[in-house]
């Protein structure tokens, strides 16, 4: 048996599917969250059950390329049933899309979910009589709670097709090859069947959430509160974890007690010097890579992603591209490139796949242009915030405008240059409403794990890399190389280049590099900020690069990569004589 | 029918003919046989409407006003028919074909103006704009208007969308911004933001330009 979830965006599709299936898939609160397709067993009744989450869509017509990805599934696959996870507050849309799915002649289940919220609001749905027209299982739900998903797997395993009166009127009234005239059509006979079925009690007044929602999209409201929560991230990412979470791990967990464990073990039965410098030496993989991880790297991203987190699921982030959709209209976007932006900050990787949501090829590629150049993403922007904090808040605030300055110059020139349109901008908002916190937890949790296996193999790639060539002296010869462009044109110190080399892998490991040559006192302030530029539009890492390659093709990786690498050596250095130049002044900027 | 029907329709098919690109005599005077019964282009010709140079057909001074008006009048009068009487398709190319000969000057100038002097007929035709549009432009306040005209607080119910743009006109609909529905707005600047049923769409203004809606009185 293999049963899709299918469903219009933002409808819990995925907290259904980890209901089902026991799996966790990334759940969050603003549509587009899931962009690829997730697969899991789900284990009741007799047998096996093949469960598939797919890309949220309005309708089966696809506009975009992950409406595509569920129609795909939906029409080449052996899917034996659909679940239609739908909002229960939204019975137009939902029924809309339900009496598509009708016509694909598989057997659907209609979820009511959040049927809390529905009523809430005073929405009732007579359940027989529109089970009874539509010729459809109908099932309410909460999945949050888990209400209702009992009944959910039992009507699974009883689903099959059942005659339709409303399917039989609709298609004794003709039918049409025109996607309008059929959608047409169908909303007609939807707004039939809601005239039956469906009464408000009492028509919905304004909550908190929509009032909290409403301040959070009007400019002279909204700004302040995205400086807010701007201010506090910084606060929170930036000061606390970078800062006191980063000390502790750093000087106290790793600096007294976990690494002089370890030296000192090598020290008495690891009698080779070649194998004890290997784990435990200036390259080593446990005082370098393993600390770098843990130490610096870990309480970052632990903080980000918790407060990511509270951020996705309050549904805040979709409101921004309200705010900010006639700023991206100048670099040829629209609003919806926010959401892929911000999610880079958590991950570029993931950022890129997002992308998916843009509608036209121009838009995707700008972003993913832009996520390359100018997007620190979590670890790399904790780790930058925790250097900066060290200088001041204005220090802060340059490298945020020169960031945003770089994006707005780059993103204009390369939306002139890049052929094809943008789309118009419409998004659909979701409510705001107050993260639970097991969700975060979950997610941070999942996301941490998903960290460490993704990020940790590669700092040992990379300080194995670094160890060999510091043993065969190939390092020196790699920083005589590059020490003119490091040294001669960024004005910073030799050892500097390491960071750079170890960035080509992961650009959070280039900065947690920077970070301890910072900490130590290597790099001044000048410094700082040139060097904090450059590994934020540095090339991006290794696994940003291959999704890149794998969503929009080999040449036009290569070229964007090609292009970050000139650009960001070439801005660093403009910047350091810039710097120097008004400093020798008596300028001190920051 | 009558001769003045007769002459008024036949220039109306000339109209529409020149603005598919089409003026070659002989298929435009097929086309007005198939509507009127009779090959009117040498009557035409005759009342000074139209001249022809070698194949092609062209109106003359007054045969372009006459056939501006009777086109315009007979594009309102669809709108009119389905926008404010709200009838089906159908029963309005039928409607519209004798209300276009009926209405007087100061008539269709005040259904032009109680439309929103409108741009294009449903079937997405241009309407020639008249004296009344000109004067008027958005400064009077009209029943059905662009959504971008409301502010926010005020609700309307949709009456057409303007959009000949396909994909964008689908991914409208399938969020249920669909003709007939209620929707209320939230806020105008810097983007549009309207909740139709429980979901709140944020659009960019040249969206909101293209919804037409008929203001209603706050609830």
């Amino acid at each position: 048996m293999k049963i899709a979830l299918v469903g219009n965006p933002n409808v819990g599709k995925s907290v259904i599917f980890n209901a089902l299936t026991g799996k966790y898939v990334t759940v969050s609160n603003y549509p587009g969250t899931t962009v690829e397709v997730s697969k899991g067993i789900a284990k009741f009744g007799a047998g096996k059950i093949t469960i598939i989450d797919t890309p949220g869509v309005n309708s089966l017509e696809p506009h975009s390329e992950d409406e595509q990805v569920t129609k795909d599934i939906l029409s080449k696959s052996d899917v034996t049933a659909i679940v239609q996870v739908a909002d229960a507050k939204n019975m137009k849309r939902s029924l809309s899309l339900t009496l598509e799915l009708m016509n694909l002649n598989i057997p659907v289940i209609l979820d009511l979910n959040m049927s809390d919220e529905a009523k809430e609001r005073g929405i009732k749905v007579d359940i027989k009589k529109l089970s009874e027209r539509l010729g459809v299982e109908i099932v309410e739900t909460v999945a949050i709670t888990l209400d209702g998903i009992a009944r959910l797997k039992e009507t699974i395993l009883k689903a099959k097709l059942r005659p339709s009166p409303v399917k039989e009127e609709l298609e004794s009234s003709g039918s049409s090859n025109n996607a309008i005239i059929s959608l047409n059509k169908r909303l007609k006979s939807v707004d039939n069947l809601i005239k039956e079925t469906v009464k408000v009690i009492h028509p919905s007044g304004n909550s908190v959430s929509e009032w909290l929602g409403s301040f959070t999209i009007r400019p002279l409201t909204g700004v302040p509160i995205l400086c807010l929560v701007l201010a506090f991230m910084y606060l929170f990412v930036g000061k606390f974890a970078a800062g006191e979470g980063v000390d502790f791990m750093e000087n106290v967990l790793f600096g007294k007690f976990v690494n002089p464990f370890f030296i000192q073990a090598a020290d008495r039965w690891i009698p080779i010097a070649l194998i004890r410098d290997f784990l435990v030496g200036d390259y080593g993989v446990l005082t370098m890579a393993v600390t770098y991880a843990f130490a610096i790297i870990f309480p970052i991203v632990t903080a980000f992603f918790l407060f990511f987190g509270v951020l996705e699921d309050s549904g805040y982030l979709p409101r921004l591209s309200v705010l900010s959709d006639r700023i991206f209209k100048i670099i040829g976007l629209n609003g919806r490139a926010i959401l892929p932006m911000i999610l880079g900050l958590g991950c570029g990787t993931m950022a890129t796949l997002t992308t998916r949501i843009l509608d036209t090829r121009k838009e995707r590629l700008l972003v993913t242009l832009l996520l390359t150049l100018a997007i620190p993403c979590s670890a790399q922007l904790g780790v930058i915030m925790g250097m900066l904090s060290s200088l001041s808040g204005r220090a802060f605030l340059l490298w945020f405008g020169i960031l945003l300055f770089v994006m707005m110059v780059v993103g204009f020139a390369a939306s002139k240059v890049v052929p094809g349109q943008k789309s118009p901008f419409i998004q659909e908002i979701p409510p705001m409403r107050m993260p639970q916190i097991k969700n975060i937890a979950v997610k941070t949790f999942a996301r941490l794990k998903w960290y460490l296996k993704e990020a940790v193999p590669l700092f040992i790639l990379g300080t194995v890399a670094l160890f060999v060539s510091d043993k065969l002296n190939i390092l020196k010869w790699i920083e005589d190389i590059f020490s003119p462009l490091v040294v001669n044109l960024l004005g910073l110190p030799v050892k500097a280049t390491e960071a750079f080399i170890i960035g080509f892998l992961r650009r959070d490991y280039g900065a947690a590099g920077l970070y301890v040559l910072s900490r130590t006192g290597q790099l001044d302030k000048v410094q700082i900020m040139v060097s904090l530029l450059v590994i934020t539009l540095f090339v991006p890492c290794i696994a940003q690069f291959f999704v890149t390659v794998k969503e929009r093709g080999m040449k036009t990786a290569l070229l964007i990569a090609g292009f970050v690498f000139a650009f960001a050596f070439l801005f660093g250095g403009g910047v350091n004589f810039l710097l120097r130049y008004l400093l020798a002044r008596g300028i001190a900027v920051i | 029918m009558e001769r003045i029907h007769k002459i008024e329709e036949s220039l109306s098919i000339i109209w529409e003919e020149r603005e598919k690109g089409v003026s070659d005599k002989e298929a435009v005077g097929k086309s007005i046989l198939g509507k009127v019964d009779e090959n009117m282009l040498e009557p035409l010709a005759r009342d000074g409407y139209i001249i022809f140079e070698g194949h092609a057909i062209k109106l003359t001074p007054q045969g372009e006003s006459r056939a501006k008006d009777i086109t315009r009048r007979q594009r309102l009068a669809e709108r009119l028919l389905i926008d404010v009487l709200e009838l089906p398709r159908k029963e309005m190319d039928s409607f519209a074909c004798e209300f276009e000969h009926i209405i007087s000057k100061e008539v269709e100038a005040s259904i032009c103006t109680l439309l929103g002097h409108p741009k294009e007929c449903p079937h997405g035709l241009p309407i020639p704009s008249g004296d009344c549009c000109l004067k008027a432009k958005a400064s009077l306040a009209s029943i059905v208007v662009p959504l971008s005209n409301l502010s926010s607080g005020e609700t309307g119910k949709i009456v057409y969308l303007l959009t000949r743009n396909h994909p964008q006109l689908h991914k409208l609909m399938s969020l249920g911004i669909t003709p007939g529905v209620t929707i209320a707005v939230h806020q105008t600047f810097p983007s549009f933001v309207i909740k139709v049923e429980e979901t709140q769409v944020a659009l960019e203004e040249e969206i909101a330009k293209e919804i037409y809606v008929k203001k209603l009185h706050a609830a």
